[in-house]
């Protein structure tokens, strides 16, 4: 098969998956809260893969990734609601197919143009003071939106408030994004991810991320890739937190707690566990964090540890978890400082 | 015609005069040698020629025709000025062909929407780039290492890949900053036969910082000496070699001392 035949069917078993889960998804997990549990993973690979491409490719840091899933969110969730307002109707498949595109096509362009915004003093920023203005960014937004009261019942509706968005009456925000928009978009991130990677464009990224005077020198205009790599990343995290917003078995409200410090830590803590600047390595870093987190608030609900919880009043098992978590993170870290897959992808040898 | 003109290129930090009035004019294929002691300024009018940093108003650099002054450093990469590092700087995580094959980014012909959408171009483009940089590579002698991370080769052949990836331009003039730091004399002998190859099989204008003497005297056409930021003497090796201000720069601390 050519390389170019090939290119052509990774895109069709997207389309072919997506659909199959779309209809097949609710038969073979009953359960709604598991469905749930699979589409958040699927949406956490994809700020995964976005943040990978500044944090991994791009070797920026920005611990503020939660602010543009955040931006892409509330974008979708104003226009989707509003959009079902105005053209009523049953919350079908073939519904979304407007529904979904728009929604949180407009999440994705905003979240872009902030993008820009924020990638622009990259240029300027390194290390840790870019990663102060991400952060700072992420922050104005969601205190901006958990403090605004803006439009009482227009377009925009209850937009602002800790309470959180559901729609210009409140209604709750209709969950078009089904299986096929979900899975759909993590498909087309790997497909476009795994290709920004191992192209020119993806060469001189981490050129740059390796000595920027030296990729300088050879052409490579720092301006140029960084501030595209923002915005590419920005985008994909729009299309993420479009979807969290919107989707089948979601929550029906959008609220400012969704991206607070420690989504945009979780994020940051699935890129480097996995391996910054893999794409599989982003990939499974996203998919056992969301795991493994669920796994231990699991833990905590069964009765036999409901048990001993009662039992032992003194331990606090939030606590645990998060200490747990830590000591993980801290065991990988010194293991393996590059992550579990370092730039390597899990397909490819390693190298000697 | 002249490749590359600097005309009164002055450069000031914060009240240090860096490099004052710096004026000269390389003829295109010629082998350019740029010398004066520790802290004279060369590696500085390199950084001024390539955008690094920007020149004092009222100075100029030309490239033929091309107003290189205002442009940044990567801007002046695409106008045809390549330059190695005093210091190696290479690409740690990218394998020896992915260095050189950076340098191609500001010349190829398909950008990132062909790399997302993989065109039938984006393949042609690819294959073309990597062949023109094997090509290269065995060039210099180091087609065998291509896929090696940049880092596991030996110095002499980090050097040797520095230039490589320099050349992967198509530049009009390569800055070399000391090539031959760190060599012996065989090695040396060996870089002066390689600074003239370049200029025959490539065409290219050499500019060449340079301390060892070896080098610089036995392969240059024309040499300028700075010392403290300031031209002190322009000529050929023969004329360096006898000029008095040059001779007082290098061994004439005596002469500074009694006169301060």
């Amino acid at each position: 098969m050519s390389v170019r035949s090939k290119g052509v069917a990774s895109y069709a078993v997207v389309l072919v998956v997506g659909l199959a889960a779309e209809f097949g998804f609710r038969e073979v997990v009953g359960d709604s809260s598991l469905r749930q549990l699979v589409m958040t993973a699927a949406i956490n690979v994809l700020i995964a893969l976005s943040l990978n491409i500044i944090n991994g490719m791009a070797g920026q840091f920005s611990i503020g990734h939660a602010g543009f899933v955040g931006v892409g969110a509330y974008t979708a969730a104003v226009v989707m609601a509003n959009l079902h307002q105005a053209w009523p109707g049953d919350v079908s498949f073939p519904r979304s197919l407007v529904m979904v595109p728009a929604s949180v096509g407009g999440g994705a362009l905003l979240a872009a143009c902030f993008g820009v915004l924020v990638g622009l003093p990259s240029l300027r920023l390194r290390g840790d003071y870019l990663a102060i203005v991400t952060l700072g960014f992420a922050e104005i937004f969601r205190l901006l939106i958990a403090t605004a009261s803006v439009g009482d019942g227009g377009v925009l509706g209850k937009l602002g408030g800790q309470n959180g968005y559901a729609g210009p009456s409140d209604q709750g925000i209709p969950q078009y994004s089904g299986p096929f928009w979900v899975f759909g978009a993590v498909g087309l991130a790997l497909i476009l991810c795994h290709r920004l990677k191992f192209s020119g464009w993806g060469r001189a990224l981490r050129a740059l991320r390796e000595d920027e005077i030296a990729a300088a020198a050879v052409g490579v205009d720092p301006t140029r890739y960084k501030v595209t790599s923002f915005v590419l990343a920005a985008a994909g995290a729009g299309v993420a937190g479009g979807l969290l917003a919107t989707m089948h078995d979601g929550a029906p409200i959008t609220q400012p707690d969704q991206f607070n410090f420690q989504a945009s830590f979780d994020a940051i803590t699935m890129v480097i566990l996995g391996g910054s600047g893999s794409v599989s390595g982003a990939t499974l870093g996203a998919l056992f964090v969301t795991f493994s987190t669920k796994f231990f608030e699991y833990l905590q609900s069964t009765p036999s540890m409901q048990e001993f919880r009662s039992a032992n009043s003194w331990l606090d098992l939030n606590a645990l978890r998060m200490v747990i978590y830590a000591a993980t993170l801290i065991a990988v870290m010194i293991l393996r400082p590059e992550g579990v897959l370092g730039e390597r992808e899990i397909w490819e040898k390693k190298r000697t | 015609m002249s490749a590359l003109r600097l005309d009164r290129v002055s450069k000031t930090f914060g009240g240090l005069r860096a490099v004052g009035d710096v004026s000269f004019v390389i003829p295109e294929r010629s082998i350019f040698g740029v010398i004066g002691p520790n802290g004279a300024g060369k590696t500085t009018v390199f950084n001024l020629i390539t955008g690094v940093y920007r020149p004092d108003p009222g100075g100029s650099i030309l490239l033929g025709t091309i107003d290189l002054t205002r442009l940044s450093p990567a801007e002046v990469a695409a106008a045809g000025v390549a330059r190695t590092f005093q210091n190696i700087r290479l690409f740690a995580r990218l394998t020896v062909l992915e260095n050189v094959l950076v340098a191609c980014e500001t010349t190829r012909a398909t950008g990132l929407m062909s790399a997302l959408t993989r065109t039938r171009a984006f393949f042609d483009d690819e294959a073309a780039m990597v062949e023109r940089a094997m090509k290269l590579l065995e060039v210099f002698g180091l087609e065998s290492m291509a896929d090696l991370p940049s880092t596991s080769l030996s110095y002499g052949n980090q050097r040797r890949l520095e230039i490589a990836r320099a050349m992967m331009l198509r530049p009009r003039v390569i800055l070399l900053d000391e090539p031959a730091a760190g060599m012996n004399y065989g090695e040396a002998e060996g870089l002066k036969a390689q600074i003239r190859w370049l200029r025959e099989e490539f065409g290219v204008t050499v500019v060449l910082v340079e301390h060892n003497m070896q080098v610089v005297m036995g392969v240059c056409e024309r040499i300028h000496v700075l010392d403290h930021g300031e031209t002190i003497a322009e000529g050929t090796p023969e004329e360096i070699q006898k000029d008095p201000n040059v001779l007082a720069a290098y061994l004439g601390e005596e002469g500074e001392e009694a006169g301060s």
